[in-house]
């Protein structure tokens, strides 16, 4: 068991490292220079030479991704070109948004997706099911983005229930979490329904089924705790991907989360910024993954003993 | 010590008439083989129907898009000013237009034939490498599934969407620049299915057979075991179209897409966005509308494709 957690450990490390170290590589390969971005406009080529000297930009691209780690280990990625201030910061400060959100949109995902996919299995092939089965079709194929637009066209133009964009009051985190679970439940409700069907036609159940136990505690008890797992694995994997995948939610709705902050770094090549937020949401997604890793042998007997074994 | 109807230490028995769900409540001649051949029989058409109504779906929008060149349509680029943001149904321009007076049905149209373009060469790069990569790792093992498989894992971890963002901003929204970055990130599906697949094929007798014939490794994976299992990688290949549409809308709606004025899906939703609150909501709700038919019909042909497939190989599930 030791030895799984520290080789989990070690491959969620090198991963981060690689992550970051491709971001470095990509953005020291690209055309353009970025200390025009942080002159003011029309520099002269002295003024341009001292911002070069300024963010060690005038340096080889492996010392300056050997400073870059150097001070990664102190806890400095640089200092925001735009901003002015360390990257590391701005970051921080945003995150408490977009997991704000993540939490929020994973809690609305699993209390529709897992009774949704329950109830679909227990309908398979049916015509009411089939209904649904399209249903769930539509919600995972409909652009985000655009899901949002007509959200806010409904419920913030038309009927003034909630501020259109921003974060001004608890009520405007629902239209994006909204948004971005339509998907979420789309996917999960599917899985959840596949896994289910498995379990409810296995053999297990026609034995407890001939016992005399109850259709709910078939379906909850027996069926549902096998299904689980693989269930709540992809919860974890969607929450770490949201963690760095809801930029384009938060653009629709001017969130002031880390994707909206990443989306303008982007725009203005603020290198600092953009690593910066690379890594803080690397690592965040990792460590989910990792904590979800590590959780699957305390759910499921089943691994720990094939752990033990091998 | 128990009710008259038990016998002692035997548990209440419930009437199985009662039991809903239970065979043996039917009192009929039904057997268990009967029922699940008549579910198969419901599956069969409900997989028709999906089939069905996904390519009614796709049709309704590719074949015009296919059609944009020959249409009798208005420029999508130069617009005359005067016809500025017209409503929908306007005469003469059917889905109205936008503030530069160009007409949407036109854009949409044009813009369909960009997204549709990237969306099939980028399904085809992917759907090629994952296949031979995927097929590779199952089929020789070793070090060469290692390192493909540790590819897959990397990739997995990686913020992806900032991760393309960051390389169209870096190398320019040319049509190759998306189009790769698009098959970039969708090569693990079909990579993993085909490794999966190759690993259980492998086994099968035929193998064994042909490589006793003395057929080279080579010939055997791609003339024997990947035309086997073919059809079902190319059922999830088609589902990457639905998702490199998807993704490629979503790029262009960050601004990371085909540069203006050439329109495309999400480049005219993005256009839109900062006029919908005027008033002017067609300029968004009709181009997603379009981007969602074809997702969801590429979607429902490709489901349905599956279940078929799936039942032919005797996937009960």
């Amino acid at each position: 068991m030791l030895k799984y957690v520290l080789k989990r450990v070690g491959q969620t490390i090198l991963t981060a490292f690689l992550a970051v170290a491709t971001v470095f590589v990509l953005l020291r390969m690209a055309p353009g220079d970025p200390a025009a971005n942080y002159a003011p406009p029309n520099p002269s080529s002295e003024q341009l030479e001292a911002i070069r000297q300024q963010f060690g930009l005038d340096q080889p691209v492996p010392v300056q991704f050997w400073t870059f780690l150097q001070h990664l280990f102190q806890g400095d990625v640089g200092t925001s070109f735009f901003f002015k201030r360390p990257a590391l910061d701005v970051v921080l400060e945003r995150l408490p948004y977009t997991i704000t959100l993540a939490v929020a949109a994973i809690i609305v995902t699993s209390a529709v997706a897992i009774p949704l996919g329950v109830w679909m299995a227990r309908r398979s092939n049916t015509a009411p099911e089939l209904g649904a089965n399209i249903g769930t079709i539509a919600g995972q194929s409909m652009p985000d983005f655009w899901i949002g637009f007509v959200l806010l066209i409904l419920f913030a133009v038309n009927l003034h229930w909630f501020a259109p964009s921003g974060f001004d009051s608890a009520a405007s985190i629902i239209l994006p979490t909204v948004t971005i679970a339509i998907l979420q439940i789309a996917l999960i409700s599917r899985l959840v329904r596949r896994e289910m069907v498995v379990n409810l036609a296995s053999p297990y159940l026609t034995v407890a089924r001939s016992r005399g136990v109850s259709e709910r505690a078939l379906t909850w008890r027996y069926a549902f705790s096998n299904a689980a797992l693989p269930v709540v694995t992809a919860l974890g994997t969607r929450f770490a991907a949201m963690l760095n995948g809801v930029v384009i939610v938060e653009v629709v709705f001017n969130w002031p989360g880390v994707g909206e902050l990443v989306v303008n770094a982007l725009k203005q090549r603020d290198f600092p910024l953009i690593q910066a937020t690379v890594l803080v949401t690397v690592v965040l997604a990792l460590v989910v993954q990792l904590l979800v890793d590590l959780l699957y042998p305390l759910m499921d007997p089943r691994v720990r003993l094939g752990e033990a074994s091998s | 010590m128990t009710t008259s109807t038990n016998l002692p230490g035997h548990p209440q028995v419930p009437n199985l008439a009662e039991v809903p769900g239970s065979i043996l409540g039917r009192e009929s001649a039904v057997t268990k083989v009967l029922l699940r051949r008549s579910a198969a029989a419901r599956r069969a058409r409900y997989s028709t129907v999906k089939i069905w109504v996904g390519a009614i779906c796709a049709g309704v929008v590719v074949i015009p898009v296919v059609l944009a060149g020959v249409l009798p349509l208005p420029d999508p680029i130069v617009g005359a000013l005067s016809e500025s943001s017209l409503p929908p149904f306007s005469a003469g321009h059917l889905l109205g237009t936008d503030p530069n007076g160009r007409d949407l049905l036109s854009r949409i149209l044009h813009g369909g034939q960009t997204s549709l373009v990237i969306g099939f060469l980028a399904i085809f790069v992917s759907g090629l490498f994952g296949i031979v990569a995927g097929a590779a790792a199952g089929y020789f093992g070793g070090w060469v599934d290692t390192i493909i498989s540790r590819l897959l894992e990397a990739q997995m971890a990686l913020p992806l969407l900032l991760m393309l963002l960051l390389v169209v901003a870096l190398f320019g929204p040319s049509i190759p620049v998306i189009t790769l970055v698009i098959a970039f990130a969708q090569w693990p599906e079909p990579a993993r299915i085909t490794r999966a697949l190759v690993l259980v094929e492998r086994e099968k007798p035929y193998v064994a057979a042909a490589r006793v014939l003395g057929l080279p490794k080579f010939s055997i994976l791609s003339r024997h075991v990947v035309p086997n299992i073919l059809q079902q990688v190319l059922v999830v290949v088609l589902l990457l179209l639905a998702q490199a549409v998807l993704l490629e809308s979503a790029l262009s709606f960050l601004g990371a897409g085909v540069q203006r004025p050439y329109p495309t899906w999400g480049g005219i939703i993005s256009d839109g966005r900062e006029l919908f609150v005027t008033g002017k909501p067609w300029l968004v709700t009709v181009p997603g509308l379009a981007i969602a038919l074809l997702v969801v019909g590429v979607n429902l042909v490709g489901d349905g494709l599956r279940d078929r497939v799936r039942r032919a190989k005797g996937d009960q599930t």
